[in-house]
């Protein structure tokens, strides 16, 4: 869709972040927030002053959020299980369907290069902390018209979570476990015209929270089975998926186990036209299509043992490109959910090129969309608290945005990005604490605020420094009155999202040794809707010093990490302190054949 | 007169006129800014451990709103679940949301300065306090709850205010909570989720149980009134009790709409009316009103409400006889207390802070 805003990481990024999750990476490199209780612990998205909820996490086109919360906790998602990973802020719904309210992450596969290539790595951290991975890459030539490709991944996790000072300030930190297991399988069958690709991904993720008390301890472990089956060919694209996420969860003894078993089978398919239209240059590409999903779902605390729900997508994406300059997309998209109505959501966006072919470039772009989220099964199905009769949540979402970059000669280059935005969310769900905490759809939230991201990058014959620089401005609010007492909590910032975020980082590099320094500014965040209770901001500064060591076909990079060189205490969830200071060191060897 | 002997003289002078001056003082008024008011136990929000102690003095409409914070500097770090004095000290009772970190912390009563804390596994689950004399407190836990969330036998912890040391542990049935002290004994009640449906009589001489009183329903004690005699709520019960022989006198039945709940009891310093919330679940929302009821009479007057709304705690002040009722909005905002005549007429309304749940005089 044209007229988002979209970031793509970077191989440099996914490499430094390799033993790390997904979580880490963007709260340090874009302006999305992360809200963490800790190392291993549940982390999840405010992207644009939103709620956990209103961010779509795709996995090759398909939402993986947990159906049943409706989000997803990013410490289960290590970066091991993927090989590519954007950002895409904003609604778009009309293309993804629900949860694109605030923003989407999106995942997705690779295929891998001819040739064979190995690769073993290994993280030591403090607090007896450690991460494994072994992934093998290969790629042949079936025959005449065949390509074969495929990589097999496998990670694994263990954070004890042993600090030596378990108080900081006086505040213990909360103590936890977390034990993580993963594999990944991708399968590409390729010829000039079709492509044939299979996807596996299986996630394994067990927390204990007090693992040493044995009466008060809690475990929650989810596991993930992923898997899809593509098909493309001239224009066509079939898509077939399942996904099973099974939550356990447990106190104490764990003689009672809470277990919650939700399947998703998918199908979705595409067709893809394009039209010449007119005038040299000008084209009109159309994509057309829909997608099926049927929902199982085995939840104890639900109002029936098992329930099941269908739900289905029918969506028009247009992309016109009028000129060399003006590009105008127009997309269409009804969702149906058994016993839903989930508002139709239209989206127009465009991007015009205002300066090109010149040292600078100069980009505008801006969209308006309309955004939903279908309530998650906790929402409709918990026994008493869900609420049956729920409606979806819409929004609308508008947003002006410009993006330059600038050659200043042979060594210097700049980029910059720049992003107004407005999101209103109507009929937003919230659990009630006059009502027991039943479902309702009782808030009207609007969010706006401003991002900005400025790069620099030299370029000499054995050096190269840069640096990037992000600032998000949020201001979210709930806006209705709803009870006497909402009077009090309308019009101010939501808890727990911090009016100002910032990150930066610089980078040296000498040949192959290369020096990060990485900078987090979070500020103020209240705790309580009425502000009445806060907890204070805070700056971490991280530090990387990474080498690779090649040699003929083989090599071995080598990575040391300061986290919180200053050992700065904070907290990201009040109540909950950070470790301070810590160390990681890893090391990961390559070897691939010669091509 | 040698210079040591000059000196011995005036200090012998100044001591005699000091020790003069002293005597001739009434006992002294204690001091501090706690000395008199209204202290507000706000539970808060479970998880964020944020609940706080607010105060504020009778004639004003305005509270400080962490007092806790304000005296100490740090915050409780947990849901509050009672506050009482004893002698010259206060015991908080500390909920947090993380097995094995609630505690009792004792303040200075009057100034509120923190002196001790006492953690697990001496307390787990604390519910409410009760002074004993000066120097005694009990405190009933819960314990920790079972794997499967059902209760355990629960305990009175006894802390010796001298040592600020739990010096015993009283088993009591499952869930204990409320408690009422006659004479020298404590009548400990239950938690409704919690299946214990006896109350536990405790001796304070001897520290021990002494009796167990079955009922049909968990027991709740409610006071002892102007004729001596106890009150309990059972489910939807209010049975007069005869503290010393334990026999029910007389059972009044509150409602027949077995959808309803009764709670937040509390007995006016006149002891001979009760206030209690009585709600039930209709359709969506958590209805319902609060009553009055006179111990003489032989039902509950449901066709006039002493206020038509709901409150997540009751208490009347014995000083000016005004009831306080705590409003949680919800659990993310401050609540407030509202004072009301006891002829129903509202007085003020005062914010104070996340979930106010109970009163504390003094």
């Amino acid at each position: 869709m044209s007229g988002l805003k979209i970031q793509k990481i970077d191989s440099v990024l996914l490499e430094q972040f390799r033993f790390r999750n997904i979580a880490d990476l963007l709260s340090i490199n874009t302006p999305v927030l992360f809200k963490s209780y800790g190392p291993g612990q549940l982390s999840t998205v405010a992207f644009r002053g939103t709620s956990a909820s209103h961010t779509a996490v795709l996995w090759n086109g398909l939402n993986i959020n947990l159906p049943t919360l409706g989000q997803t906790d990013f410490s289960t998602i290590p970066m091991a299980g993927f090989d590519q990973l954007s950002v895409q802020f904003g609604s778009s719904a009309s293309i993804v369907g629900t949860d694109a309210v605030g923003g989407s992450i999106l995942l997705g596969s690779s295929k891998p290069q001819p040739g064979l290539q190995v690769m073993l790595g290994r993280q030591q951290e403090s607090f007896r902390n450690n991460q494994t991975q072994a992934t093998v890459k290969y790629g042949t030539r079936l025959n005449k018209n065949w390509d074969f490709s495929g990589k097999t991944a496998a990670y694994d996790g263990n954070m004890n979570n042993r600090y030596r000072h378990p108080e900081r300030n006086g505040e213990a930190i909360s103590p936890s476990s977390t034990f993580q297991k993963g594999l990944v399988q991708d399968l590409f069958f390729t010829n000039n015209k079709h492509e044939l690709s299979a996807h596996f991904w299986l996630t394994d993720n067990t927390l204990t929270n007090n693992p040493e008390n044995p009466a008060g301890r809690q475990m929650t472990r989810i596991q993930s089975s992923r898997a899809m089956l593509r098909y493309q060919v001239e224009g066509w694209s079939l898509r077939t998926s399942w996904i099973r996420d099974v939550i356990d969860y447990a106190v104490g003894d764990y003689s009672k186990i809470d277990h919650a078993v939700t399947d998703r089978y998918g199908v979705r398919g595409e067709r893809t036209f394009e039209w010449k239209a007119g005038k040299s240059g000008s084209t009109i590409q159309m994509q057309t299509g829909g997608e099926f999903t049927h929902y199982k779902t085995q939840v104890e605390n639900y109002e029936r043992p098992v329930i099941s729900e269908n739900r289905g997508d029918l969506f028009i994406l247009t992309r016109w490109q009028t000129s060399r300059r003006l590009l105008v997309s127009v997309n269409l998209r009804q969702a149906f959910v058994t016993g839903y109505r989930p508002p139709f959501t239209p989206s127009l966006g465009a991007e015009y090129r205002l300066i090109q072919n010149r040292p600078y470039t100069v980009r505008l772009r801006g969209s308006l969309a309309r955004s939903y989220r279908v309530p998650t099964l906790n929402e409709r199905y918990w026994k008493d608290l869900g609420n049956p009769n729920i409606k979806p949540e819409n929004g609308l979402n508008k947003e002006l945005g410009a993006e330059a970059g600038y050659v200043l000669n042979r060594i210097h280059s700049f980029t910059g990005n720049f992003s107004i935005y407005h999101n209103k969310i109507d009929q937003w769900i919230y659990w009630n604490p006059t009502n027991n905490f039943r479902a309702e759809n009782l808030q009207l939230v609007v969010s706006r605020g401003l991002e900005m991201q400025l790069g620099w990058k030299a370029n000499r014959e054995n050096v190269q420094f840069g640096s990037t620089v992000n600032y998000a401005l949020t201001n979210t609010s709930q806006e209705k009155i709803f009870d006497a007492y909402a009077t009090d909590i309308v019009g101010k910032q939501l808890p727990h999202i911090p009016l100002h975020t910032g990150n930066v980082t610089l980078f040296m590099q000498y040949k192959n040794l290369r020096l990060t320094n990485q900078i987090q500014v979070i500020s103020k965040r209240y705790t309580t809707a009425d502000h009445s209770q806060s907890a204070p901001g805070y700056c971490l500064d991280h530090l990387i010093v990474e080498t690779t060591l090649p040699w003929r076909r083989y090599g071995a990079s080598l990575q040391g990490r300061v986290n919180n060189i200053s050992n700065t205490f904070y907290q990201s969830i009040n109540g909950n302190p950070m470790p301070g200071r810590s160390f990681a060191i890893s090391l990961l060897l390559t070897a691939k054949t010669t091509r | 007169m040698t210079m040591k002997q000059q000196l011995t003289r005036i200090l012998t002078v100044t001591l005699i006129l000091a020790v003069a001056w002293s005597c001739n003082q009434s006992d002294p008024a204690p001091k501090g800014t706690y000395v008199q008011g209204v202290f507000v136990i706000n539970e808060g929000n479970f998880t964020q451990n944020n609940g706080t102690i607010s105060f504020l003095t009778r004639e004003k409409n305005i509270a400080d709103s962490d007092i806790f914070s304000i005296v100490n500097g740090n915050a409780l770090k947990g849901g509050m679940q009672g506050y009482a004095i004893a002698g010259d000290q206060g015991l908080i009772l500390v909920d947090n949301s993380n097995p094995g970190s609630d505690k009792v912390e004792i303040v200075n009563a009057n100034m509120f300065t923190t002196e001790a804390s006492i953690g697990a596994p001496d307390i787990e689950n604390p519910r409410e306090v009760i002074a004993i004399g000066s120097s005694k407190a009990y405190v009933s836990n819960w314990g920790t709850l079972n794997s499967n969330n059902t209760f355990p036998a629960g305990y009175v912890a006894v802390i010796d205010l001298a040592t600020k040391k739990v010096v015993k542990k009283i088993t009591t049935d499952k869930g204990p909570e409320n408690m009422v002290l006659y004479n020298d004994k404590v009548f400990v009640g239950n938690f409704d989720g919690s299946e214990g449906k006896s109350l536990t009589v405790i001796n304070t001489a001897t520290d021990a149980v002494s009796r167990s009183v079955p009922f049909s329903a968990t027991p709740n004690p409610i006071g002892i009134d102007a004729n001596g005699k106890l009150w309990v709520q059972a489910g939807l019960d209010l049975i007069r009790l005869n503290p010393d022989t334990y026999e029910t006198e007389s059972t009044v039945k509150i409602s027949t709409d077995m959808s309803k709940s009764a709670g937040n009891f509390a007995m006016g310093p006149d002891l001979k009316t009760i206030y209690f919330v009585l709600s039930s679940w209709n359709g969506n929302t958590n209805r319902g009103e609060t009553y009055k009821f006179t111990i003489t009479d032989t039902a509950v007057n449901l066709t006039a409400p002493f206020a038509k709304r709901i409150f997540t705690g009751l208490a009347v002040d014995p000083r000016q006889g005004l009831i306080y009722a705590g409003v949680t909005p919800s659990y993310t905002q401050s609540g407030y207390a509202l004072r009301y005549r006891s002829d129903g007429t509202l007085v003020d309304s005062v914010k104070v802070g996340i979930a106010p749940t109970g009163f504390y005089f003094r």
